[in-house]
Formats: C-alpha cells, structure tokens, sequence
C-alpha cells in the first residue's frame, strides 16, 4: 500500500537511494499503489556523482511491499521493505541491474524487462 | 490490478486446458485446481509453446537481425528456459524483429478458436523490445542498449553475479546515526 509521501527504497542500480512517492498512477483519486503499479516519485537521495540526482522527478515500479500480495493459490508474500525500480516513460529501466528479490506478477503485468533483470523471482 | 491479471491467467488457462475449467470454477476443489494449474503450466510450456527456440532462430535469420545470441537459463530460473538476445540496425528494424515474431505465431495458430499472442513490451521507442513467448525469451536491443544492459554477462558465468551482490551489500547498508542526546553526564558526581 504506497501512496504519496510514502518513502521508498530502490532496488536497482540507477544511483538513486531513497525515493517519495507524490503520485500513484492509474485511476484520478487512486488511493493506494500494490506491487507492478507505477508512481510518481521524487528522488529523496542519491548516490553522488550519477546521473539522477536529488529532487529530481521520476517514475517507478514497485517490487516490493511490506502490504502483502495475495495469489489465487493461497500464497502470500511480503517482504521487509518497501522498493521501486526506475524507469523513464518508455518503460525502459534506468539501472542495469536489479537487487533482491521479486514476485512473478510483474511478468504478467508486462515488466518483462524488469523480470529479466533480476536475479531472483518469487 | 489483480482481477485484471486473474482474468488474464485464466483466459489462457482456459485456452490451453478447456477441460480443467470446472475445477476451478468449484473452490472446494481447490487444492486439486492448484495441483493442475502448476501441472498445466509445465505441460503447456513443453507441448503448447508459443514459438519454439528453432522457429524463433529462424525468424532472426530471416529478419537479418545481427549478433544472435542463445543463452540457456533454465538452472539460473524457473520462469524461463532460454534467453535470445538480437541486436538491431535501426528502431525500425528492432521493430520488425518483434513484428516477425508476432506474425510467425499468428501463422502457427491459423484456424485455431481463439489466438493467444506474446507480450510485447517497448514496442513504441524500439529500444529495447521484449518478446515474452512463454519459455523462450526473445530481447531485440540496438548497439548501445545492448552494451548498457549487457544482458549476456548477467545470464552467463559468475561474473555476472559477483557485481550485484557487492553493490547489494553496499546498497542495503544503513548507518545509524549517533545519538547525541543522551550524553553521560560530563560533571562528576561529588
């Protein structure tokens, strides 16, 4: 459950560290983002001397919840932390990698991409 | 998101196994839907694939994509079996690779009730276009994404995994900040 003023981390390479949620995309009035959703997010803090900077504003997909994600089977997963991944408005990831794990929807929500990146998939 | 994801899952699910349909329609028999669905995802993608890893070589040659690389990752990943990278000329072409493709399974399922397509996604820039068909994974990158992602050192050997975990430690890493308010006194007691 991400909404604006949400802090999160970032799970990828991108420079970034710490991202806040202003804006979930979607319907007007959305409330809450899940996992596979994309928002709008300020960068909070970053790594010095990349590309993305601080205050700066981006887009990103979260992949990681502490609000857990139900599957039809019964399964749930939550994780520790709250994470997003950078992207620009194609869709294309900022990073090169991915850190940590992610869940399998994505690849059913179209992040393909992302999914392939990373180096496990719940 | 998620009902629009169920209703996906469930359309191809119902494509590829008609007869399982009822099981999951009856939640009591859950456990047993459960068991079939993993059962059937494995028997679709060994019988029912969308493309095949030779069809898919095929296309590539066909479209002249440059620099075909086929990395199987079956032991690194459940989720696929094979990944092929191309590299394009120009977006145009990138564009027509993935278009080939989408074709070459149109052609394969003529006749067929209902048609189950890949997902294609980065079609609009042409970057970097992702052909998701199943177990073989399809990348069509030009020349500088190709080198920026580098997508062969992540799915091929150690060196690929050595770099993540470093910087994931480093990333994960949290200092925690010295708290100054509650300084031992300085006066002495007496």
């Amino acid at each position: 459950m991400i909404q604006p003023q949400t802090h999160l981390n970032v799970a990828d390479n991108s420079g970034a560290r710490e991202l806040m949620c202003i804006r979930v995309i979607g319907a007007s009035n959305r409330r809450y983002a899940h996992i596979g959703d994309v928002i709008v997010a300020v960068i909070k803090e970053a790594v010095p001397n990349t590309p993305l900077e601080r205050s700066e504003v981006i887009r990103a997909v979260i992949v990681r919840t502490c609000k857990e994600l139900k599957r039809d089977n019964g399964m749930i997963i939550r994780y520790d932390d709250n994470a997003a991944v950078v992207i620009d408005q194609e869709g294309n990831p900022k990073g090169t990698r991915i850190f940590g794990a992610i869940a399998r929807e994505l690849r059913q929500l179209n992040f393909t991409k992302i999914v392939s990146l990373a180096p496990e998939v719940l | 998101m998620l009902a629009a994801l169920r209703s996906r899952y469930l359309h191809l699910y119902a494509t590829s196994l008609p007869s399982s349909s009822l099981t999951n329609q009856s939640w009591k028999l859950g456990f047993s839907g459960l068991n079939q669905r993993f059962s059937s995802s494995g028997a679709e993608s060994s019988s029912k694939e969308l493309l095949s890893l030779q069809e898919v070589e095929k296309v590539l040659s066909d479209v002249r994509a440059d620099d075909v690389t086929v990395i199987p990752v079956g032991n690194h990943v459940d989720w696929a079996d094979f990944m092929v990278i191309a590299t394009g000329r120009s977006t145009w072409h990138i564009k027509n690779i993935a278009q080939a493709l989408i074709y070459k399974v149109k052609q394969k399922q003529l006749g067929a009730k209902r048609k189950v397509l890949p997902s294609v996604q980065g079609q609009e820039t042409g970057k970097w276009v992702v052909v998701d068909s199943g177990r073989v994974i399809v990348h069509a990158l030009d020349e500088k994404a190709r080198a920026y992602y580098n997508l062969e050192n992540l799915w091929t050997g150690k060196a690929g995994q050595k770099e993540p975990t470093e910087e994931l430690t480093k990333a994960f890493v949290k200092v925690r900040r010295i708290n100054n308010s509650k300084k031992p006194a300085q006066r002495s007691p007496f």
